[in-house]
């Protein structure tokens, strides 16, 4: 995945997810982790910004750091990377408010024709799951691996 | 040996393990988002992997 991202700092199980954002408001932690929802591997994955102040993790905020894409690259490589970890996870995203459920669905899109070849990507429209089209409203996303091996 | 450039350029990143985060693991910092998701798949359930289509 040739994308500009950020370093990413991770605890041992790979399920919490650090790094710097770096743009016009300064550096921002962001976080991402991935918290078991069911026994069957089903992953929910948040993602928000820590106060380096008070520690309180905001996951409705709207940063505007003009890094968005590098951001959102760097969430693609955490799953990567947790994936790597849990192979058959199902991961389970939808955005806290509307507008991040649509900053999510335009990370898919962006990266939609490299995440295809290593995920299967579904996406919730009304009370329906179906295979997503890129382009598409969805209220909900779930991806796992394909059960190939990645490029390493 | 690859160069961190190279590294860089895969699929898998090169993560960084850091110890003092591993009081996050198993605390769930996003209560809200994990019981909204809950919901709502016990409303709709998960998809079916059957039906993908390469």
């Amino acid at each position: 995945m040739k994308l500009d991202r950020y370093e990413l700092k991770s605890d041992n199980q790979l399920t919490f997810f650090t790094f710097l954002s770096e743009g016009q408001k300064g550096k921002i932690e962001k976080v991402v982790q991935f918290s078991l929802i069911y026994q069957n591997n089903l992953y929910n994955l948040s993602f928000g910004d820590r106060d380096y102040l008070t520690g309180q993790i905001d996951d409705k905020i709207v940063t505007d750091n003009g890094d968005s894409e590098k951001v959102l690259a760097t969430v693609v490589a955490a799953i990567y990377a947790f994936c790597d970890k849990v192979p058959d996870a199902f991961i389970y995203a939808t955005g806290s408010t509307a507008a991040r459920t649509r900053l999510y669905r335009m990370g898919i899109n962006k990266y939609y024709d490299i995440v295809k070849e290593d995920f299967k990507i579904f996406g919730q429209s009304k009370s329906e799951w179906e295979q997503y089209e890129k382009g598409k409203d969805y209220e909900a996303f779930v991806v796992q691996k394909k059960s190939i091996k990645f490029d390493i | 040996m690859k160069t961190i450039l190279e590294l860089n350029e895969k699929k898998i990143p090169v993560v960084r393990i850091d110890k003092s985060l591993n009081k996050y693991s198993n605390v769930v910092l996003f209560p809200e988002k994990v019981e909204k998701a809950k919901k709502a798949i016990e409303k709709v359930g998960l998809p079916d992997l059957t039906k993908y289509i390469e």
